[in-house]
């Protein structure tokens, strides 16, 4: 009965795991609570200044327990390493630009954010 | 001495009173005016008296011959000839720069044609969402938007597909049926036809979406020079992501390339740059 009980309730769970563990393809409602875990994830990051958060995991743990719990929860583990990398490269990359722009650089008209174009 | 004045001053006043005329009315007034040129002399003189009030009428049009001289001096250049300078002009003027557009769109389908050009685009062969054979002859006869990506996609593949959805919108409010809007999958050993025809009824209901084995997709990812890096062996249930190409191809209804748009064009761009080319098409373009 006990472990009737825990399939049955595990209905939500296991489209969650089959999620995380990339055997089920996200939908668009999923995709979305992901990239919103994600938006609250880089948020508390960011107010911690912490940039590459794989290097500095502990940091981030303590810093970010529940935004990252909430982040590893909702995403496929892939999409988590891969978002961790893309903001180091990302923050790099602005970096850059900026330093580029300083120097009298000439901008091309590329997106590097998340948000889609109107 | 004032009667070849006035006479001068009616003609003119005539031919000026009626700007909407076309050509062939002036020269049938002007042929009424020398068939009756004969009677005239008659006419005025026995007219003269009989009706004046028909002579004071003309007169009252200038008020004195130095007028009828002035308006006579003055010639062809009046407001309606200035008008008639502006609007011809202005119309050339749209006209080149309509032209200059053209032929800049013109530019970018020729240097993709051609002996010598990088050919991107070519024969295929693989199975769509609903488990249909599509070759390149199936796309053939109306334009092509093909976009390369995979299910498994964590952001930009979405994000690129809801904007190809929002660009075949306006290309289809336009011209309905001539665009076939393209996914191929990068991640054949996950995107079976049931699982892309679940993901792409996210996007668009038209959207075909295509694929195969490994090799049939990895010919075809060759023929459009696109880069993606699938595992090839994979243990199942293992998770990945795959990297690749993103950007739009354009084909025209031949199977040719026409031009690439990627993540700086706006949908509206997009869709700006796909009627332009559509335009420009000077054979047919089938409608599915």
């Amino acid at each position: 009965m006990g472990l009737f009980g825990f399939f049955e309730k595990s209905d939500a769970d296991k489209r969650a795991s089959e999620i995380r563990t990339g055997a089920a393809v996200p939908t668009r409602a999923e995709r979305q609570r992901c990239w919103e875990a994600r938006d609250g994830y880089f948020a508390c990051l960011d107010k911690s200044g912490i940039v590459d958060p794989v290097k500095d995991d502990k940091k981030a743990a303590k810093a970010c327990g529940t935004e990252t719990a909430q982040f590893e929860r909702d995403c496929a583990t892939q999409w988590v390493i891969y978002f961790k990398k893309w903001r180091v490269q990302d923050i790099q990359k602005k970096a850059r630009l900026k330093e580029l722009k300083a120097q009298g650089a000439n901008k091309l008209d590329v997106q590097t954010d998340f948000a889609p174009r109107k | 001495m004032s009667q070849p004045a006035v006479r001068i001053g009616a003609v003119l006043n005539t031919l000026l009173i009626a700007p909407s005329r076309q050509c062939l009315r002036p020269m049938a007034a002007g042929r009424n005016f020398h068939t009756r040129r004969p009677t005239a002399p008659y006419l005025s003189k026995s007219q003269a008296q009989a009706h004046q009030p028909l002579v004071i009428q003309r007169r009252f049009k200038y008020k004195t011959v130095e007028e009828a001289k002035s308006r006579y001096r003055s010639g062809p250049f009046s407001w309606k000839a200035g008008l008639l300078f502006v609007g011809t002009g202005g119309g050339l003027l749209y006209y080149f720069e309509r032209e200059k557009e053209r032929m800049q769109r013109k530019r970018i389908a020729d240097s993709t044609k051609g002996v010598g050009r990088p050919k991107v685009g070519g024969p295929f062969e693989l199975i769509d969402q609903n488990g249909n054979t599509v070759t390149d002859n199936d796309l053939k006869g109306r334009y092509s938007l093909v976009y390369f990506g995979f299910s498994h996609c964590p952001d930009i593949c979405p994000e690129e597909l809801d904007k190809m959805a929002r660009m075949f919108d306006l290309v289809e409010a336009e011209r309905p049926g001539q665009l076939a809007p393209v996914f191929v999958t990068c991640d054949p050993a996950r995107d079976d036809p049931k699982t892309l025809k679940e993901y792409l009824s996210e996007f668009h209901p038209k959207f075909i979406g295509l694929t195969g084995t490994y090799d049939q997709i990895k010919a075809m990812c060759k023929t459009y020079r696109v880069y993606f890096s699938t595992p090839s062996q994979v243990a199942p249930g293992q998770d990945y992501l795959v990297d690749h190409s993103i950007y739009f191809y354009l084909m025209d209804p031949e199977g040719d390339f026409v031009e690439a748009l990627g993540r700086e064009h706006s949908p509206d761009q997009a869709a700006k740059a796909i009627l332009g080319h559509m335009k420009d098409w000077t054979g047919k373009i089938a409608e599915r």
